[in-house]
């Protein structure tokens, strides 16, 4: 508990307040955008970068929880971004709070929307170009790297002890060998913790 | 007396005939929230093909599957970049938003109550307890996404190379995602440019 303390009170919140800060947020999500590569996963690590080391928005341990909401909830698991910008206004109010979410989720899909429209209009005309070619073939690899890159840090930011270690490991591996779905291991997983099997 | 199925097995064969009129923005609002609602569960893809392809006929299968590849290769979350793609195909740039506000419309809104229900409880006990056994699990489901993509890289030792060197520049490097894909991108262009035609092919 009162490691927790330090490391908040280590870290000032950025206010979203202040509107120099306001832009800032804007302007990191808006120029994340187009770097979402291979369907937005790529990002985990700048949004816990940006939102716990950055801004201090919220606790290493809150971001993980967040990003578990996320998976659990229906739709698209990229609204993780909304959360965040929940987080960065809760202090404010829920009003804020949510004001926050949109902007934030608005921030982070302007670009990458903006560009995919243009994308499908003009597809036949670059479908055979070797740019298109090489831009998918070579962002492949790097795809890849960032994935195994982003899951580590995600494992780190939400296991602190070995039940928690196995518990990722075995739903790592049903993920890769079986077709359950993940809600399932979620589940498991959250009675296990209620019965104080996995802590943290 | 012979009974045809509702949606044929092959649908290329039928669905240049009897492909439904343009959507309108309100049809392309409610068809992607339809979609949306379907996937509750999971298996956002395979809904929205069902319900685009076969259920309203909007577009055929080669169609729709040429947007999942726009919306694979192009920067952005997949699902919603094929609502944008479908929008924007029928309507331009007004329709991608009205694709796209139909897809988030509801989701969205649930993840706000959500979230709202977190930061009113997260200092209870039990749900912190329960939360810490769903984050390991979700921590599983993202250690897995890697290596779910990586068995078509290892016939090719450049793409294993290149991804290692990303790794290695994250995780141990704590280089941002921004410059590392900045520098490994083009670098990783210009190998895999495709030989034959111009360009540093090497």
């Amino acid at each position: 508990m009162t490691a927790a303390l330090l490391l908040v009170s280590a870290c000032t919140p950025k206010s979203l307040g202040d509107w120099v800060n306001l832009l800032a947020v804007i302007r990191d999500f808006l120029s994340l955008s187009l770097f979402s590569l291979g369907g937005g996963n790529t990002l985990l690590s700048e949004y816990h970068h940006l939102s716990v080391d950055e801004y201090c928005w919220l606790t290493s341990n809150q971001f993980a929880d967040l990003y578990a909401l996320a998976e659990a909830a229906p739709g698209p698991s990229s609204m993780l971004v909304g959360l965040l910008g929940m987080g960065a206004a809760w202090q404010e109010g829920p009003a804020w709070a949510l004001l926050s979410a949109v902007a934030a989720e608005t921030a982070i899909l302007l670009p990458s929307t903006l560009l995919m429209v243009i994308a499908s209009l003009s597809w036949n005309r670059f479908r055979d170009s070797p740019w298109r070619i090489a831009f998918e073939r070579g962002l492949g690899p790097i795809t890849l790297g960032i994935l195994f890159s982003v899951g580590l840090k995600i494992l780190r930011t939400a296991d602190h002890g070995f039940t928690a270690y196995l518990v990722s490991f075995v739903v790592c591996a049903l993920m890769l060998r079986t077709r359950i779905s993940p809600l399932w291991f979620m589940a498991i997983a959250g009675l296990l913790g209620g019965f104080g099997l996995i802590y943290r | 007396m012979i009974e045809l199925p509702e949606s044929p097995d092959d649908p290329d064969l039928s669905s240049q005939v009897d492909l439904a009129p343009a959507p309108s923005h309100r049809d392309l609002f409610f068809g992607m929230m339809q979609v949306a609602l379907s996937a509750f569960g999971g298996g956002l893809s395979a809904w929205s093909q069902r319900i685009i392809v076969e259920q309203r006929r909007w577009m055929d299968n080669t169609s729709f599957l040429t947007g999942l590849t726009v919306a694979r290769l192009f920067p952005g979350p997949n699902q919603i970049n094929m609502a944008v793609y479908i929008g924007a195909r029928f309507q331009g740039s007004t329709g991608a938003l009205a694709a796209l506000a139909g897809m988030l419309l509801v989701p969205f809104s649930l993840l706000m109550l959500v979230g709202m229900t977190y930061f009113t409880f997260r200092t209870l006990p039990l749900v912190d307890r329960l939360l810490a056994g769903v984050v390991a699990a979700a921590a599983g489901m993202a250690l897995s996404m890697g290596f779910k993509i990586l068995d078509q890289y290892l016939q090719d030792r450049v793409a294993l190379m290149l991804a290692l060197a990303t790794f290695m520049a994250m995780s141990v490097f704590h280089i941002r995602l921004i410059p590392v894909v900045l520098v490994a991108g083009p670098l990783a262009m210009a190998w895999y440019w495709p030989r034959g035609s111009a360009g540093s092919g090497q």
